[in-house]
């Protein structure tokens, strides 16, 4: 019996995949980047010309089948990146201003919320986020249980989540 | 609601704590869940938040662990003896003399850094704050003494050729996870910082400073 490739909505792959595909490729190479968008694109138009030429068969998901084509296009730009720096010099970073803004204006929202909290809450968030200590060393500095320290550092984010939206 | 089992991985995994498989495995999940994926995002932003702004928004929680060092300080002079203050008295004259008699005769100029055969800078330094002495792990952040306010720095890191360089306004910076898959065990590393005007200037730079990732076993 011939297999067919399943029905996929492109517009719809799209939409929902970018911000996917740009925080792996972000965080992969580092938002500093200044060419992380064009990584981003290229995994983009890759995906679209393989659905379309039907090299996507529905053996795994969409999203294995994304996440794939992501990390080998990502490998292939870090290697291209190592030859071209052994000659050429760095281009100096464009980040584009708007986002930038934006992203900035969000961080200083979230900031000032931070400062608002408890200071058993921002105790927790600055031992474990900021000092990167494990659980049982913040629940050890704290004299509190381990599992004290998840429901902080939880209730933390809810109250966080709610400031920020208000 | 039913809570999903990779949930417990998104802070472990923002934070370059998964490791090989559990993290590719961990990335390939959340291609294939957006509820995962929203956390992540938000989570993303707090812990990113938190890093970059860090010494500003916990500066109350470091000053009263500063504060709980004073009475130990206090309680290791109390116990010396007339002989012990005797020495210190000494030694604190000794010091006086070295900093305000002798020293002031070596004064120079202004501070001044050379980076290559055609380029001086006169003027602030700045000081690199870790890594700068050799390291058991692969480093994930680079961090640095702020020269305050609309500054931006440009960190070069390099083993025999430049291995990464990055721009930011923070005086803190994450090590992307691929430069960091690609600092093996055993090398030496070098770093350095520039510091840019608002205007592009260049107004100052730090040192070279040397590390090595701790051998591999």
């Amino acid at each position: 019996m011939e297999h067919r490739p399943p029905e996929i909505d492109l517009n719809e792959v799209v939409v929902k995949y970018r911000p996917v595909v740009s925080f792996k490729v972000k965080k992969s190479l580092g938002a500093q980047t200044p060419d992380w968008e064009d990584v981003v694109n290229e995994v983009i138009t890759q995906v679209i010309e393989k659905v379309k030429k039907g090299e996507f068969r529905g053996e795994s998901s969409i999203g294995t089948f994304i996440y794939t084509i992501t990390s080998r296009r990502i490998v292939d730009h870090i290697r291209m990146k190592t030859k071209v720096l052994r000659s050429i010099p760095e281009p100096a970073p464009l980040p584009d201003p708007c986002d930038d803004a934006e992203r900035r204006e969000r961080a200083r929202i979230l900031a000032e919320a931070i400062q608002q909290l408890k200071p058993k809450f921002k105790e927790v968030l600055n031992l474990y986020y900021y000092q990167e200590l494990t659980r049982n060393e913040v629940a050890d500095r704290l004299g509190i249980s381990p599992r004290r320290v998840s429901e902080r550092l939880n209730y933390a984010q809810k109250l966080l989540r709610k400031m920020v939206k208000t | 609601m039913k809570k999903c089992l990779y949930t417990d991985q998104i802070d472990d995994y923002i934070l370059n704590k998964l490791e090989g498989g559990a993290k590719e495995q961990f990335e390939e999940h959340y291609f294939n869940c957006p509820s995962c994926f929203r956390q992540m995002e938000e989570r993303d932003a707090l812990i990113s938040t938190i890093k970059n702004r860090g010494a500003w928004l916990f500066k109350d929680e470091a000053a009263s662990e500063q504060r709980d060092w004073v009475p130990a300080w206090k309680r290791a002079l109390s116990s010396f003896t007339p002989r012990q203050w005797a020495t210190v008295g000494v030694a604190a004259a000794a010091l006086l003399l070295v900093v305000f008699g002798v020293l002031p005769q070596f004064r120079g100029s202004s501070p001044q850094f050379v980076l290559s055969e055609t380029e001086v800078v006169r003027g602030e330094s700045l000081t690199l704050i870790s890594p700068i002495i050799d390291v058991k792990s692969v480093p994930t952040f680079f961090e640095w003494k702020s020269l305050g306010q609309e500054v931006e720095y440009k960190i070069s890191l390099y083993n025999s050729e430049l291995l990464w360089s990055a721009v930011t306004r923070d005086s803190r910076i994450a090590v992307p996870e691929e430069t960091r898959q690609r600092m093996l065990p055993g090398q030496r590393f070098a770093w350095q910082v520039r510091a840019f005007s608002a205007r592009g200037t260049l107004i100052a730079v730090s040192s070279k400073v040397q590390f090595q990732v701790g051998p591999a076993e």
